[in-house]
């Protein structure tokens, strides 16, 4: 099975392969979140969600269920 | 070279990320006060401001919502792509103002890109530069230049460097062709194209940007998140920091109120002995003066409020709170980005709902803009102080604090409640299939700006002053002569009673009798008249015609409470040496011989203006941003309603 965001631990550093949304890709793309672009997850909100990507030098929140539609490379 | 006729003015229209400097840019140009923050989406409509560009060029400067791109996904972003997009405007030249943050400059490059394929006049603003030299970065601009094609100029846009020579490259801007970055078409496959341009933006970036490691702007802003965002303390700290601002707000706040209070009744009374007597004396004293110093004691505990909201919104804090909040807000049809509406409805309704705009799914603003007006805004501050003052005694404790302070505290709770179970109800009542997200960027910290801090106080005050002012002085008018006139010889008769009374019994001494008489002749009045005729629709709330006319008046704002009171039990009042606290808590109800503020009365009112929607701007701003009647209406009853009710409840229980 692939590995999605959701499956990442804080800390992680992965590679974005695959993202399963259209609009969801058209934001992420336009916020610098591309295919091929390192991710690194830092923070996970009680509950389980949302959760605090590192994009280069951007920070950006991100909800469980669009994080289970990013397919990751680890 | 295909170089077009110039005209004497040009149009720059300032187009760039989210949070890239844009208003701080235009503010610097303008030499205007537009609002400014530190997070995505402070700017949520187009502003408009003039400059010089050079002895003879002028210039209009559009200031935009900030987008990612030229696809919007919410009503801010479409604002800005409907004005880029509307061909409409032949009258001048334009300038596409490219404003980008170059400590990422990545990211920002993408919409650049765009905008210069789509063949825009463009001029690319590196904002940020600061941020870019503290993070050990240096960009080449001249490559940078070369390989985009269009004019650069270098900028800190909070220090105001670079605004001269931004100038300087305008005045003298030529309109040529630029070469297509990414010739594919945008429309066909947007993602591609997409692709395209970063895999362009990065060669560039390789080729103009030299830096050492990770940023240490964003390493601080981790470090700090480690505390401001943690599951535990984040949420400690966030509760501190409202109580912090309760806390100043209604304790630190009652000395300089104190001062202005005494300061009006003294310079009432300086008025009243040096202006002749007659009409325009009493209009002036009791009319407008009353019903000013009413609202003007307010005015620290209003400072107060907006210099922490301006604080928090300059820090990058606000977007750190969306994040904590949103998963709470989520089970209520809300959205974390919810949280910024709400908490500016602390201050005022109206910016609070616009700022709903930022919020992509329809369903979750509609909930937002309907909830938001139920969050106790600035002008009821002066309505629950009055009350509170006036039914808790100062001294009485409740499990050790001050009890004015809980009951405070407590209507706030309550408001906020009442927002999140109404969220809560409609979240089943209203339909929608859109999907939503919390996709959204948390900014680095910054330092707040104090300068930027005090003047957003001043604005708001003076606002608050000029604007409730206008609004006050205009019913305090209406008022006086309303409640010093009436039909027919009903007034007249009243003085001519106790005339009588007085020559068949000499002894009596007519000072006792001057607030009596008062009150006889104000139940006479237009206004006494207007009173009555609502008051046995709000008899069961406990409310007697007096506040009956508050209620009427407060339509139009809710402050307008304590002016109307302080108008209404100063007509008459020869001596003026009352607050109007003290002058509310000895009135009597003429039938029943009672107390008027009993508790009973006074919990009751305080409900009644913690859910009632008594604003008239706000349902503006609601049928604007709806963009029809029907939800405002709604709001209207539902609000109505709750108020009524509940006020209902809470005056059976106590009495
Ligand atoms: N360090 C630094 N901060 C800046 C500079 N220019 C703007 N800022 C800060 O960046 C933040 C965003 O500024 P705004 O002018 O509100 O940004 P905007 O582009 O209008 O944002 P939106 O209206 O949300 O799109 C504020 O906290 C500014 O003080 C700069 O040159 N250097
Ligand atoms: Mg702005």
């Amino acid at each position: 099975m692939t590995k999605t965001l959701a499956d990442c631990k804080i800390g992680d550093t992965v590679t974005l392969t695959k993202v399963l949304d259209k609009q969801l890709t058209i934001q992420l793309y336009s916020m610098g979140c591309i295919l091929g672009e390192e991710i690194t997850l830092e923070r996970i909100a009680p509950f389980g969600e949302p959760m605090i990507i590192r994009v280069e030098d951007s920070f950006i929140s991100i909800r469980k269920d669009d994080a289970e539609k990013m397919e990751i490379n680890a | 070279m295909e170089v077009v006729e110039k005209k004497e003015k040009v149009r720059l229209v300032l187009v760039g990320n989210p949070n890239s400097g844009k208003s701080t840019l235009f503010n610097a140009l303008t030499g205007l006060n537009q609002r400014i923050g530190n997070f995505p989406g402070v700017t949520v409509e187009k502003k408009i401001g003039n400059l010089n560009l050079s002895k003879n060029k002028k210039a209009e400067v559009i200031d935009l919502p900030g987008t990612y791109s030229l696809s919007p996904r919410s009503e801010d972003e479409r604002v800005t792509f409907e004005y880029l997009t509307n061909n409409n405007r032949n009258d001048l030249d334009e300038i596409v103002v490219i404003v980008a943050d170059a400590s990422s400059l990545k990211r920002n490059l993408l919409l650049a890109t765009q905008l210069i394929d789509l063949e825009y006049p463009t001029i690319l603003v590196l904002n940020m530069m600061d941020i870019v030299e503290l993070n050990k970065q240096s960009i080449d601009v001249q490559q940078l230049e070369k390989e985009l094609g269009i004019p650069i100029v270098p900028m800190n846009a909070r220090l105001g460097k670079g605004v001269d020579q931004l100038k300087e490259r305008l005045a003298n801007f030529s309109y040529q062709k630029v070469k297509k970055i990414v010739e594919k078409h945008e429309e066909k496959d947007p993602l591609d194209n997409t692709i395209e341009r970063f895999n362009w933006i990065k060669k560039v970036i390789a080729k103009t940007v030299k830096s050492e490691g990770p940023a240490k702007t964003a390493e601080t802003t981790k470090k700090i998140d480690s505390v401001f965002t943690h599951s535990v303390w984040g949420f400690v700290i966030f509760l501190f920091i409202l109580f912090l601002i309760f806390q100043a707000i209604f304790s630190w706040s009652t000395y300089p109120m104190d001062w202005i209070e005494n300061g009006f009744m003294v310079f009432g009374n300086l008025l009243a002995e040096t202006l002749p007597q007659g009409v325009l004396n009493d209009l002036l004293v009791d009319g407008v003066l009353a019903g000013l110093g009413g609202i003007i004691i307010f005015i620290p505990q209003i400072a107060l409020l907006f210099m922490f909201i301006a604080i928090l919104e300059d820090t990058g804090y606000l977007s750190r709170v969306s994040y904590l909040t949103d998963t709470i807000l989520k089970r209520f049809g809300l959205n974390g980005r919810s949280i910024i509406p709400l908490l500016g409805g602390a201050a005022c309704a109206v910016p609070a709902i616009m700022s709903a705009r930022t919020i992509a799914n329809k369903k979750e603003r509609l909930l937002t803009i309907f909830v938001t007006p139920l969050i106790s805004c600035s002008a009821r501050i002066p309505v629950y102080t009055l009350l509170i003052a006036l039914i808790i005694p100062a001294e009485k404790q409740f499990l050790g604090f001050n009890l004015q302070g809980v009951v405070m505290m407590a209507l706030y709770l309550l408001g906020f409640v009442a927002a999140l179970v109404t969220a809560w109800v409609m979240k089943y009542w209203v339909k929608s299939e859109e999907r939503s997200h919390f996709i959204m960027e948390l900014p680095i910290y910054r330092m707040p700006r104090w300068k930027n801090v005090g003047m957003t106080i001043l604005n708001k005050v003076k606002v608050f002053l000029f604007e409730a002012g206008k609004i006050i002085i205009a019913i305090s008018i209406i008022l006086w002569v309303l409640s010093s006139y009436g039909p027919g010889e009903k007034m007249a008769q009243v003085d001519h009673k106790f005339e009588q009374m007085f020559s068949e019994n000499p002894h009596l001494n007519k000072e006792d009798y001057s607030d009596q008489i008062a009150s006889e002749k104000l139940e006479e009045s237009y206004a006494g008249h207007i009173g009555k005729f609502i008051e046995p629709a709000i008899r069961p709330l406990g409310f007697d015609w007096k506040i009956g006319i508050a209620v009427v008046t407060s339509f139009a704002a809710r402050e307008v409470f304590v002016g109307t009171m302080a108008t209404l039990y100063s007509v008459g009042d020869e001596e003026n040496t009352e607050s109007i606290r003290g002058k509310m808590a000895k009135a009597i109800n003429s039938t029943t011989g009672e107390k008027v503020y009993t508790k009973a009365t006074g919990y009751s009112l305080l409900i009644f203006y913690a859910f009632a929607l008594q604003c008239m701007a706000t349902v503006a701003i609601v049928v604007k941003e709806t963009g029809g009647w029907k939800w405002p209406i709604i709001q209207l009853v539902y609000m109505g309603a709750l108020a009524y009710f509940s006020s209902l409840l809470v005056f059976q229980w106590f009495s």
